[in-house]
């Protein structure tokens, strides 16, 4: 025991020295620089180690995910060039392309729910008094501190199914039982992707504190002297809501959405723990682990991240310029 | 399958842990590796708790009498364990690996020695299932030494009620059909089929497929089947599938329905044989696993032999070949030090099991063994299923590649089941993702 915790501390203490002796060099070859260059130079200095590291760490496997996915079975003695074979398979099956309209079902359908059902908890608990609002949105709070697979195991219990005239142990079956209906094999049920649509509400339900917290910030954020002003032009509430409030908060909105639907794009382990993509239910992330963790299928695999890649890209970079807009205007 | 399927992911978890743990007592200078330092014999096993105190015990005997000294470690997860200790140079004496997959990757790295000259093969071939040397074979020279083994080709049911209503054992697949039918005109619902298993759901389908298989194939066509020197969808698979589909989707055979074998979890599967008002269903396949507290009702665990009825998986025809398809355990040689020659030659020995049997789910390879050592009915049916098989086959899946064995073959079949597509499309669309290299 002794022996780890000091293992530990001289390794955070060699780190943040290693770390200290780096930046002590940088500032002492900049100043070795005559004195017109050492003041234009010297930030640069301060930020390569920063830079290098997002070289090493996300450009690099960036690029080598690139041309792994023109390759089979990496690291593998069958390793092998094959074009854009890879690509062709996946868009070619049957099976990868109804997992590409789950994903976009899954992208249509969630980040605006978020963002709708967190605006709805933001408004209508601001109206609460202090505490009742508190205790509504801890409530709605919580889920986000689970885990996603614990999440699953929650709502495994909710969705749970047993043979008809067996004690139903799941919630909604319990619930149908007691109505004397039926049970419904929930997660099984794939007409018009019902069961895709109650993997969502799983997400939904973690994420909607989330989108609640920022946008209640927001709501609060949003000047009283604007609202009056509109009452006493004579708004209703409905277009004080809609033509002042909303308005003054578009940006968070803007930010909630993107960073659910960025979210949504690489869900997986909702899918993997409830259905592992079976029923019909099959996502990209779940497709990605399944090629490369299952299958050994590398290049498959580095192809799937590689088109999440291209997908997301348009959306970090309208991202970034809002960011940029919004910091313009303040 | 199910037991490899958990090992496996419990590998991952603790695969860290025991690799620090294992370097830890190697650095600790106990001699654990390495086999001509004179220090005890080494052998890594990820059995039961229970049945390794049990063998370690019959083990002492055996190594004292011998004038050797032998030290069973058990291990987490061996399957992915022993290839890492392997190119870390660190590997026991002797290991017991789970599937003859693994044995042949082990022998393929060279760290493995053949045993031919090590045990008494001719006597063993006399005393062990048959088929169990031929598991344990790579290239023509025997590696792997079945120790212990499990059995999957077996129907449950409910004893008292199954002969209150005077029903029999089937002896062919049509008899188990006739069974069936017999079953549901008494008013009955013939099966007890769940498989839900999360992200693993589908083994249980292949189980069933692979047993069939067997039977239809016969031993030769299985293992081409398994290593795909046939077809996936060749005929007798397709034979195979009617004969489930049968089984599965005709009406009124499988409680609850088709849609509750895809939704209910495999875990509640023979609960509902032992209602207090007579058998909602009335048979079982699974795997001997199954007899456990984790998947009986507590009563019936408690009264084994009363309540729980076990006959095997039925032949095609009868007195033709009887396969049983199943898994085990198999020692593999990784020293050429005397002693660990000595240690393999202990545990081909048909008493090895006899402290681990009484007190375990262990079951011996060996025929001779004697079967009055085992704690309860249930085993002894078991096992006499194993000893009177005309093969023992390891299960065909886990020898699979894994995006077959562990991903198509599961997902296909489980589709299907689902209604989603019919099983024509699943063994074809099974075929169509065997990996080409």
């Amino acid at each position: 025991m002794l022996e780890k915790t000091l293992t530990a501390f001289v390794t955070v203490l060699a780190g943040v020295g290693a770390a200290l002796a780096l930046f002590w060099i940088l500032n002492k070859v900049s100043e070795l620089l005559p004195a017109k260059y050492e003041e234009r130079l010297k930030p640069w200095f301060y930020i390569l180690p920063a830079y290098a590291a997002i070289a090493i760490f996300v450009l690099y496997p960036a690029v080598q995910t690139v041309i792994y996915s023109f390759k089979t079975k990496v690291g593998f003695p069958a390793e092998d060039w094959v074009g854009l074979k890879n690509y062709q398979d996946l868009l070619g099956s049957d099976a990868f392309r109804g997992t590409l309209l789950n994903t976009l079902l899954w992208i249509a359908f969630v980040p605006a729910a978020v963002v709708v059902l967190g605006l709805l908890v933001a408004v209508l608990a601001d109206r609460l008094a202090t505490r009742g609002e508190n205790a509504v949105k801890t409530l709605i709070f919580m889920p986000m501190a689970i885990s996603m697979v614990g999440a699953a195991v929650v709502w495994g219990l909710v969705y749970d199914y047993r043979p008809p005239g067996r004690p139903q142990v799941g919630l909604l079956n319990g619930i149908l039982d007691g109505f004397g209906a039926g049970p419904v094999a929930w997660l099984q049920e794939n007409t018009l992707h019902f069961n895709s649509f109650l993997l969502m509400v799983m997400l939904l339900w973690m994420n909607v504190g989330f989108a609640m917290v920022l946008l209640s910030a927001a709501v609060k954020g949003v000047p009283t002297e604007t609202l009056e002003a509109a009452r006493i032009d004579g708004a209703n509430e409905r277009s004080v809501y809609f033509s002042v409030v909303l308005p003054q908060i578009k940006g968070t909105i803007v930010t909630v959405f993107i960073t659910v639907l960025i979210g949504v794009m690489k869900v997986f382990d909702i899918v993997f723990v409830m259905t592992n993509g079976n029923f019909d239910t099959n996502i990209i992330g779940n497709e990605f682990y399944l090629q490369f963790f299952n299958n050994n299928n590398q290049g498959a695999a580095a192809a799937i991240a590689v088109m999440l890649m291209l997908a997301v890209i348009p959306i970090m970079i309208y991202q970034v310029r809002n960011f940029r807009a919004e910091e313009a205007a303040r | 399958m199910r037991i490899t399927r958990r090992t496996r992911r419990t590998a991952v978890a603790t695969l860290a842990a025991s690799t620090l743990a294992l370097t830890a007592a190697a650095c600790g200078g106990d001699g654990g590796s390495g086999g001509d330092d004179g220090g005890p014999v080494t052998i890594w096993m990820s059995l039961d708790q229970t049945v390794v105190d049990g063998i370690q015990k019959q083990l002492d005997v055996k190594a004292e009498e011998a004038g050797i000294e032998v030290e069973i470690e058990r291990v987490d997860g061996i399957d992915k364990l022993i290839k890492t200790k392997i190119q870390a140079g660190d590997t026991p004496d002797i290991a017991l690996l789970p599937q003859p997959g693994v044995v042949a990757s082990v022998v393929e790295l060279g760290a493995a020695f053949p045993i031919d000259d090590v045990v008494d093969t001719a006597a063993l071939e006399e005393s062990m299932v048959p088929g169990a040397l031929e598991a344990g074979t790579v290239d023509d020279e025997l590696y792997g030494l079945l120790v212990s083994m499990n059995v999957k080709s077996l129907i449950f049911y409910p004893k008292k009620a199954f002969e209150k209503a005077g029903y029999e054992a089937p002896e062919t697949l049509d008899d188990l059909t006739a069974l069936a039918d017999q079953i549901k005109s008494d008013g009955g619902t013939p099966w007890c089929l769940t498989m839900e298993s999360g992200d693993a759901t589908g083994w249980v389908a292949t189980d069933w497929m692979e047993d069939l298989v067997a039977r239809y194939g016969g031993v030769d066509a299985y293992n081409d089947w398994v290593t795909h020197d046939i077809p996936f969808d060749d005929p007798a698979v397709q034979e195979a599938g009617a004969y489930f589909e049968d089984v599965a989707l005709t009406e009124g055979n499988v409680l609850g329905g088709a849609k509750a074998i895809t939704a209910t979890p495999f875990t509640e599967a023979a609960k509902p044989m032992f209602d207090a008002e007579g058998p909602s269903c009335w048979m079982l396949k699974q795997g001997s696993f199954f007899v456990g507290p984790d998947f009986l009702p507590e009563e019936v665990y408690a009264n084994l032999d009363e309540e729980l009825g076990v006959m095997g998986f039925p032949a095609a025809e009868s007195g033709g070949e009887n396969p049983v398809v199943g898994g085990g355990d198999l020692a593999v040689l990784m020293s050429e030090s005397e002693d660990a020659k000595k240690a393999m030659e202990l545990l081909s020995e048909t008493d090895i099991g006899n402290e681990a049997a009484p007190v375990s789910s262990f079951i011996s390879p060996h025929t001779d063994f004697d079967t009055s050592l085992y704690p309860n009915e249930t085993t002894r049916d078991i096992a006499s299923v194993a000893y009177e098989s005309t093969a023992f086959l390891f299960d065909g899946s886990d020898s699979m590649p894994a995006e077959v064995g562990a991903g198509s073959f599961w997902k296909e079949m489980t589709a299907w089941l689902n209604g989603d597509q019919d099983i024509d499309e699943a063994l074809t669309n099974i075929e169509s993702s065997w990996p080409s290299s």
